[in-house]
């Protein structure tokens, strides 16, 4: 009379061994030797201190002090260590507060230490299609894809609205953010914020691919293609 | 005489109120605006702060205008083309709006409408949209929003393999019952008929004459189950370690289809910092509110999905602000492309540097829902248009086998860094550098793997 019973525990036994295989999705397969895949020391976005694979309990993980290892933000004031002299002045803390006044005062104060060079403009562009086009248009009309379909809509142009928006202000905006726009300064660095901005710049006066003489912005070209957005306006 | 002298009264009385609404409504700017040119302007001036309806999105919403700005027509005109002119004339309500929004919003721009404009915008704001409303729906050339409906349909089933398991357990238990049932009813039979009991007969003892007397079918399926066994083994064993396909569960259900495909955000722009370190990263929730501060509502989760943001940052949607002494939560992604800890990785030297494009490792990557490690056959049929310098491999992705067919098929771009122009010059020098220069350009191009790609230490130390 046993028997059977026997056989129905081992059976419910194997199928939960095999479920308890292949159920969890989290799994990515079999590693030849996990101690050569896991890391001791933390890795970005993996902390195997809070990795369900190697089972640690909430008891454990207070005794060994262990926190689980995801984004955190940097300490307040931190300034990176990198670079050169030259490229000090591109960690130094922002001067300005989010505030009205200080955007006002973004407009006088903040210029930008950079020249129109091809490098830095031809870098700019590169940036503002990665950051700034799917909301701001390919041209910058304000027609990137979210505001086609319909998600941000009015975002201003900026050959026609912000053309004469001072560079001090576009600082300070991808800085801090304005209106519906979030601030970008954990995606670009200063450099890459005048960068962009250079780029920005020849987008207001309807430029969009730039030319180049020796190495600089072509001055003269910029002349006719302005009249054009004002034809336009 | 007095009934109609009442009557009389009434319809004088009707007339003057009349009267004097159309007098009023010539007089003031909330009436006769043409709301189709309205909504034009309000679309291209005001949408990106303000809704028509009551609803905060960067600054106040505008239903009610006309009622709080009664009789104060050229203050809201002098409001719209200059705030800050306004806000200087002293007027009581202009300066409860400055102290409560200025704040959290800051200044409005001073607006270039006219007068006339703002009439219309106002019209605009007081009847909604004219033209119907009805809005383009997305058009979303990888997934249409049926298929993205059913993703998400399918991110809240449970997985149905345990239930496969159960019923087939349940199977297995009706099937021993019923034998024994049977037995227990032969030989109750045989009792009652006088015949001998059946012979108490171990399990294995019956199993084993049953497979006896039927040796030729036992044998095929046994040979059968041995090269299905040996087969499914050697290909277990050969997946050790193999993690095409992997698609972890994750907390929020973010699909990369209407982000990446529709609403055409790049890769560089939450993970940007593949272009500048090792890790691509993945975006602080900071990224995501520099859109979703605005879009509450996503398309095919409503506000469901979105609210796990707002969660973690501690983000109010009504009144677009974030709560202080909030206790902030990182969404605890799980992490698809994992490398051995002996792997190093880097992807600034592949983007940057490589110039390589995202989906030659990642795939049709504006396909997916949640991330996922792609298939090298996914990753071969793209269309190459769409990837620059697809280059097609045939091993299994995130496999060392992978890694260095590619360095061996990936050519170099010698313009790409000043680098390539100052090693030339240092073997052009030298007798020893002329003829390396010589074995590298026999084939006329330059591979990864002539320029150190296949060293061990590469990537290994």
């Amino acid at each position: 009379m046993n028997r059977p019973l026997y056989i129905i525990t081992g059976l419910v036994a194997t199928t939960m061994l095999f479920a308890a295989c292949t159920v969890d999705p989290n799994a990515a397969g079999v590693e030849y030797m996990p101690d050569m895949y896991r890391s001791p020391a933390p890795e970005a976005y993996v902390d195997y201190g809070s990795n369900k694979h190697l089972d640690w309990t909430q008891q454990m993980k207070d005794a060994a002090g262990v926190t689980p290892v995801l984004s955190r933000k940097p300490v307040a004031g931190t300034i990176p260590y990198t670079g050169s002299a030259l490229t000090a002045q591109f960690v130094m803390p922002y001067p300005l507060n989010n505030t009205p006044e200080d955007y006002e005062r973004a407009a006088t104060e903040i210029k930008t230490p950079i020249f129109a060079t091809e490098k830095n403009i031809e870098k700019g562009k590169l940036i503002y299609t990665r950051m700034c086009m799917h909301c701001h248009g390919k041209e910058g009309h304000g027609d990137g894809a979210i505001s086609r379909n319909g998600f941000i809509e009015g975002i201003p142009d900026y050959a026609t609205k912000l053309k004469d928006l001072p560079e001090g202000k576009m600082y300070h905006t991808i800085t801090y953010g304005k209106g519906l726009m979030g601030q970008h300064a954990s995606q670009l660095n200063q450099l890459e914020r005048w960068q962009v901005i250079e780029y920005v710049k020849c987008l207001q006066q309807g430029v969009s691919t730039p030319e180049y003489e020796n190495g600089m912005l072509k001055l003269a070209a910029a002349a006719p293609a302005a009249s054009d957005s004002t034809a336009t306006n | 005489m007095r009934f109609s002298e009442r009557f009389y009264h009434r319809i004088l009385v009707t007339l003057t109120l009349v009267m004097s609404m159309t007098v009023s409504s010539f007089a003031s700017i909330h009436e006769g605006g043409d709301a189709a040119k309205g909504e034009q302007l309000f679309k291209a001036n005001c949408a990106s702060c303000h809704k028509i309806t009551n609803e905060v999105l960067a600054a106040p919403g505008l239903q009610g205008i006309d009622q709080r700005w009664a009789g104060k027509d050229a203050l809201l005109v002098k409001w719209i083309q200059n705030p800050q002119a306004a806000a200087a004339s002293g007027d009581a309500y202009v300066k409860g709006l400055v102290s409560t929004y200025v704040p959290q919003f800051g200044w409005m721009a001073g607006q270039a409408v006219s007068e006339a404009e703002i009439k219309d915008i106002l019209a605009y704001v007081k009847k909604g949209p004219v033209g119907g409303g009805a809005k383009a729906a997305p058009t979303n050339e990888c997934k249409t929003l049926e298929e993205l409906k059913a993703d998400a349909e399918k991110n809240e089933e449970s997985d149905g393999f345990i239930w496969f398991i159960i019923v087939g357990v349940i199977l297995a238990i009706i099937a021993v019952s019923a034998a024994n049932i049977s037995k227990s009813l032969k030989n109750a039979i045989n009792e009652r008929e006088g015949l001998p009991a059946l012979p108490e007969v171990g399990y294995g003892k019956s199993i084993r004459g049953w497979m006896w007397k039927n040796r030729t079918f036992v044998s095929i399926v046994g040979l059968f189950l041995v090269c299905y066994f040996a087969v499914v083994g050697y290909s277990t064993l050969m997946d050790i370690g193999v993690y095409e396909g992997y698609t972890p569960t994750q907390p929020v259900w973010f699909s990369h289809s209407i982000h990446v495909c529709q609403n055409e955000v790049d890769c560089n722009y939450c993970h940007s910092s593949a272009a500048k370190s090792k890790h691509a990263g993945i975006p602080s929730v900071n990224v995501c509110m520099n859109c979703h501060k605005g879009i509450n509502k996503g398309t095919i989760t409503g506000e469901k999905e979105i609210n796990k943001i707002y969660a973690a940052i501690g983000f109010d949607p009504t009144t677009k602000t974030y709560k202080t002494d909030y206790k902030e939560q990182p969404i605890e992604w799980n992490k698809v492309h994992n490398l051995p800890d002996h792997v190093y990785f880097n992807h600034s030297q592949h983007v940057t540097v490589g110039n390589i494009d995202c989906k030659q490792c990642h795939g049709p990557v504006e396909k997916y829902t949640v991330g996922h490690q792609a298939t090298i056959d996914e990753i071969n049929a793209q269309d190459p248009a769409s990837v620059p310098g697809l280059i097609k491999l045939t091993k299994p992705t995130l496999t060392m086998g992978w890694c260095i067919e590619c360095h061996n098929k990936a050519q170099i771009d010698l313009t790409s860094t000043e680098y390539y122009e100052e090693m030339h010059n240092r073997f052009k020098a030298t007798g020893l550098g002329q003829r390396t220069i010589r074995d590298i350009m026999e084939d006329g191009e330059v591979t990864v793997r002539e320029m150190g790609g296949w060293e061990c230490g590469k990537c290994h130390y």
